[in-house]
């Protein structure tokens, strides 16, 4: 250990803190770029198309409206207070439901049985969402 | 050094470094929580290169070791990825070194090695999939690319003190 430390110099210990603060560099950029001022947006999607888009910065009063798919199943959307949750669902598993309310960008509820999506995106005030990111 | 000892000594290098890196390929990675993580292990000779050759037969020794490790397990893609990487860490080794003032040893220009190698495969990757959300893996990569940097250094620091034949060599090239 001894060895070690004779072997380290000070310059290794600056140039280590250095490249620490730069690899952490993107990830606060793609923070920063997050919490812009853009409005949070609610995307809902059915069998991978949208079927609606609800704003969830501007949204004030509380909506509940059903979803239906093209099997006659049908989910129940509450959006209130920013925040977005499937109030109730005809599916067997109930997971969408047991999610709950969301708030922040990049937050999911999925409904698998009946392919349906609710994705939280940010978008920039008066521009319409990015294509997604795709990651393989 | 004659001209024939300088093409023996590069080429040397990089048949241990070519070797190396097919060993490390065939050892499954450590790091299962991060793919693409590796040890990194043929940096060693890399190392070894940078402080024992100048620049230019440096760069030959790197540039051997790609081709090579490439054509004997490697496709395209990959070439692409470690050719990013290794020539962007390749540079910014020499540049730490040259950088005096600053006294760093073999284990920060290891680590710095390690961690431009990561930011050359990722910005190959974020070209490759046409968006700059790939770099948000860097700090994971360089989190353990600095730790395996530093293991390096330690270990090309005990090559270049312990290995005789290096100083036969080094000797020969101040002649």
């Amino acid at each position: 250990m001894k060895a070690f430390i004779q072997m380290l110099k000070p310059g290794d210990l600056f140039i280590i803190v250095l490249l620490l603060m730069i690899s952490f560099l993107p990830l606060g950029y793609f923070y920063l770029q997050q919490s812009g001022d853009g409005d949070l947006v609610a995307v809902i999607s059915l069998e991978n198309e949208e079927v609606q888009e609800i704003n969830l910065s501007e949204h004030e009063e509380d909506t509940v409206f059903d979803v239906d798919t093209p099997d006659g199943e049908t989910n129940t959307i509450e959006v209130s207070d920013g925040s977005i949750r499937i109030k109730s669902a005809t599916c067997s598993d109930q997971v969408c439901v047991r999610t709950g309310f969301i708030d922040q960008v990049g937050q999911t509820i999925v409904c698998l049985p009946h392919q349906l999506v609710i994705e939280i995106q940010s978008q920039e005030p008066g521009q319409q969402s990015d294509v997604d990111v795709i990651s393989s | 050094m004659t001209k024939n000892q300088r093409l023996v000594y590069i080429a040397l290098l990089a048949s241990q470094a070519v070797i190396i890196s097919l060993v490390e390929r065939a050892i499954p990675s450590p790091f299962f929580f991060a793919p693409g993580a590796k040890l990194g292990l043929a940096n060693i000779i890399t190392c070894m290169a940078i402080y024992t050759l100048p620049v230019k037969d440096a760069s030959k020794v790197v540039l051997i070791r790609l081709i090579l490790a490439t054509l004997l397990g490697g496709t395209i893609s990959t070439l692409l990825y470690s050719g990013a990487g290794a020539i962007l860490s390749f540079i910014a080794m020499l540049t730490i070194k040259k950088l005096r003032f600053l006294n760093i040893s073999l284990i920060g220009v290891s680590a710095t090695g390690a961690v431009f190698h990561n930011i050359g495969q990722l910005v190959v990757a974020s070209w490759i999939a046409q968006t700059w959300a790939v770099m948000l893996y860097l700090p994971v990569l360089s989190l353990i690319g600095i730790l395996t940097g530093i293991a390096i250094g330690i270990t090309a620091n005990y090559l270049l003190n312990h290995i005789e034949k290096l100083h036969y060599y080094m000797n020969l090239q101040a002649l």
